[in-house]
């Protein structure tokens, strides 16, 4: 029951949700979804890693759920925890009917095994609160599934999730294991602040989103912010281009070239100049320092944009 | 097509490019979908399954150009459809179809044929097909050209085309002659051919195994004639990063089958006091910090940009390093091992600090000035260093009161254990000082010491 689409269609319908891409992206989704493999997504930060996964989710009228990974995140939180407060509530309703059920059993021996026969009843689906990833295997209807800055969680996290991520299945150990209804399309995102291991990169799909070149960052500002002229449009893209050549200690995004197109629009700017650029720099960069460097560079920058 | 698959994701492997089984069963899955036909999408596919880093993607990315070069799928899909000869197998067509002079006979031998006929397409398979009968793939070193291009010769039928055109040489049919003529022009051009691709093949396939080759050599020389930078910088990140991998592994150990009845009655006392949600204990392995001193006199000039690489490798992936550098005097350079890239902080630091004389006495006077008092029962103090001190005060008292206060201190020598204490070497007197002293002369010495350190330091 799978509808095709082709690699070709995929890059139009993200277009129209405002998520322009190239090639390369749009086959990772093609392959994510035929292949039935989960996407590994790495690059530098603000370059649409999260993006993707609700683009995703869009294009294909899926429900998107995220799970935001960080130290000492845990099964109990990841993937289900029991209705402790359910299960209590039941043990005092059993307790009243206890005298019920063991009404006519003679000795203790005999009254035990009836109790055994309820004993399962508090492990079992009922008392189980889904969190993200048991809710994206029982879902009916396709999910994506994001699991968000994996590198932040624990190694002991990333093992378990190996189980998951190759059979789209999970073993909870008083119930038995539970399958995926209907194989959500899972995509992990990663900053690189942790080396992530071969186990989970070998079951992944493996995107790497770079910076975008000027005309992919072009379009994706004119999609993103429609009401800037072009010629700005030009002279802002080629802006950040240059800037993120020189040597910082953190490189603007996409999401900031976003903002600073946002910022310009608000001003009804018509072109830059080193005074609007100078006043406007914090919100491309966010550090102190690199405001600096930059505004040391300015006329050289300016020089190379719009003198040659 | 298989079959390319695999020799490509060979060339890959040789190429440092981790591959397992199951991801060449995805590639092959993936290309079922995509098709040979458009090369950029192939290049993608196979990128996205079998690439799994930044790193790798560069290097599949020369490699699939190397590799997908020959098979160039223009060449597959519209064989002779372009005006102006490219490649070199279009040109070998046209030159020996273009003898209109004397109108040549027909060839007889399937390869004379196809060379004449000028089937691009045919031919390009041929010189596939050849290569995996002939097992180029096998080839290890670069003398054996010859050998697998004579091989691939056979195999796509010259046996054949040359007894067709010693005949024709012989006849005396004007006709023949030309075909002859035409033929031997054919069979140069195609040998030519079949050079480079055997070549291609050699690049491809093994230079990697002749990388893994140097590798292991280069694991045993010793520092001092290691020159090629590059490769020795990824050896010793991959060892620095198997230091921080095991290391990280420890940060937070659970003492599983302890219970924690604190907490554990705290957080069910919601449940009136019956205990539904357990609390185990759990212990925080402390992050250790390290610090690190690194002799850059005129002495070790030959270690001291090896050594140097390794702190910068250390900082890289441990948070917690301060790195130092010294010749006469001490001075903190975790700064510029912070900020800048790998060449540039070793340059600064030999520039800046290294090439004097040396005193160890003066600059463990300077670290004790500027961070004793941060030593303590988590740091790790590593000295790289050949404790040649020109006959100067040692100042031993200075380490033994570093040693008293951090975890542990570790010597790395770039001299051998024989030479330790002769002449100006005061690594006699230093060693009673130190948790740990090893000679460090080669990259395997040094892996030999992490491995030490990782299991004796949980």
């Amino acid at each position: 029951m799978k509808n095709d689409f082709s690699v070709e269609q995929i890059k139009s319908g993200f277009a129209q949700s405002g998520y322009i891409c190239n090639d390369n992206i749009a086959m990772t989704m093609f392959l994510a979804h035929q292949l039935e493999k989960p996407v590994l997504v790495e690059g530098p930060p603000g370059v649409g890693k999260t993006e993707l996964a609700k683009a995703t989710a869009q294009f294909l009228n899926w429900d998107l759920i995220r799970l935001q990974c960080y130290e000492g995140l845990d099964e109990a939180k990841a993937l289900y925890e029991w209705k402790y407060g359910k299960q209590l509530l039941y043990t005092q309703v059993l307790k009243d009917k206890l005298g019920d059920l063991l009404k006519g059993a003679h000795g203790l021996a005999e009254s035990i095994d009836r109790l055994h026969e309820f004993g399962d009843i508090f492990y079992s689906e009922q008392f189980l609160e889904p969190r993200p990833l048991l809710q994206a295997l029982q879902a009916e209807q396709g999910t994506v599934l994001l699991i968000d800055e994996i590198d932040k969680a624990d190694n002991e996290f990333e093992s378990f999730l190996l189980e998951m991520l190759s059979d789209y299945q999970i073993s909870i150990p008083e119930i038995g294991t539970i399958k995926a209804r209907r194989h959500p399309i899972v995509f992990l995102t990663s900053n690189n602040t942790r080396e992530l291991s071969d186990a989970l990169k070998r079951r992944c799909l493996h995107l790497f989103i770079p910076f975008p070149d000027a005309t992919l960052e072009r379009s994706i500002i004119q999609s993103r912010v429609p009401g800037i002229n072009d010629k700005l449009r030009q002279q802002l893209v080629g802006f950040v281009q240059e800037v993120r050549k020189l040597d910082l200690k953190k490189q603007p995004a996409i999401s900031e070239t976003i903002d600073w197109a946002r910022t310009l629009l608000l001003l009804h700017s018509e072109s830059l100049s080193p005074e609007l650029v100078e006043t406007t720099l914090n919100v491309l960069l966010k550090h102190e320092e690199d405001i600096n460097n930059v505004k040391d560079d300015m006329r050289s920058l300016f020089n190379k944009l719009f003198k040659s | 097509m298989d079959r390319i698959l695999v020799d490509f994701v060979k060339a890959l492997r040789g190429n440092g490019v981790r591959i397992s089984t199951s991801e060449t069963l995805d590639a092959i899955h993936a290309v079922d979908l995509v098709g040979y036909g458009q090369r950029s999408q192939l290049k993608s596919a196979l990128s996205l399954t079998l690439a799994k880093s930044e790193e790798e993607k560069s290097r599949f990315d020369s490699c699939f150009d190397q590799f997908f070069h020959f098979n160039s799928f223009e060449q597959f899909e519209q064989p002779t459809q372009k005006p102006p000869p490219k490649n070199p197998l279009e040109r070998i067509i046209s030159l020996s179809s273009s003898n209109p002079a004397d109108n040549p006979a027909e060839a007889e031998s399937p390869l004379g044929q196809m060379l004449m006929q000028g089937d691009g397409q045919a031919l390009a398979s041929a010189m596939a097909n050849a290569a995996s009968v002939a097992n180029v793939r096998d080839i290890k070193v670069m003398t054996q050209k010859g050998l697998y291009g004579r091989r691939m010769m056979m195999a796509m039928g010259l046996e054949a085309m040359e007894q067709e055109m010693w005949a024709a040489e012989a006849s005396d049919d004007l006709q023949e002659q030309a075909l002859a003529r035409s033929l031997r022009d054919a069979r140069e051009r195609l040998r030519e051919e079949v050079k480079h691709y055997v070549e291609r093949q050699y690049l491809l396939q093994a230079s990697g195994e002749s990388r893994a080759l140097r590798e292991s050599v280069m694991r045993e020389t010793s520092l001092e004639n290691l020159r090629e930078f590059k490769d020795v910088q990824n050896l010793v990140r991959k060892l620095a990063k198997k230091l921080v991998a095991t290391h990280s592994r420890r940060r937070k150990v659970y003492q599983r089958g302890k219970l924690d009845v604190r907490n554990t009655i705290r957080h069910n006392i919601p449940y009136s006091g019956v205990l539904l949600e357990t609390h185990w204990k759990t212990k925080r392995v402390d992050k250790p910090k390290v610090m690190a001193i690194c002799d850059v006199s005129g002495s070790v000039s030959q270690y001291s940009r090896f050594l140097l690489m390794f702190l910068y490798s250390l900082t890289e992936v441990i948070s917690n390093v301060r790195a130092f550098a010294f010749s006469s005097d001490l001075q903190e350079v975790t700064q510029w091992f912070e900020n800048e890239n790998i060449d540039t902080a070793i340059n600064l630091t030999l520039d800046r600090i290294g090439g004097g004389s040396t005193d160890y006495g003066q600059s463990l006077q300077t670290f004790s000035n500027l961070c004793l008092n941060q030593v303590d029962h988590r740091t790790t103090v590593i000295i790289l260093g050949d404790a040649r001190n020109n006959y100067g005060d040692a100042r031993t008292e200075l380490l033994q009161a570093i040693q008293s206060r951090a975890r542990q201190l570790i010597w790395l020598n770039p001299e051998s254990r024989l030479r330790w204490g002769s002449g100006d070497s005061e690594m006699k007197r230093y060693k009673p000082y130190c948790s740990w002293a090893e000679p460090c002369q080669s990259l395997n010495q040094l892996e030999r010491f992490i491995g030490n350190l990782l299991r004796y330091n949980q």
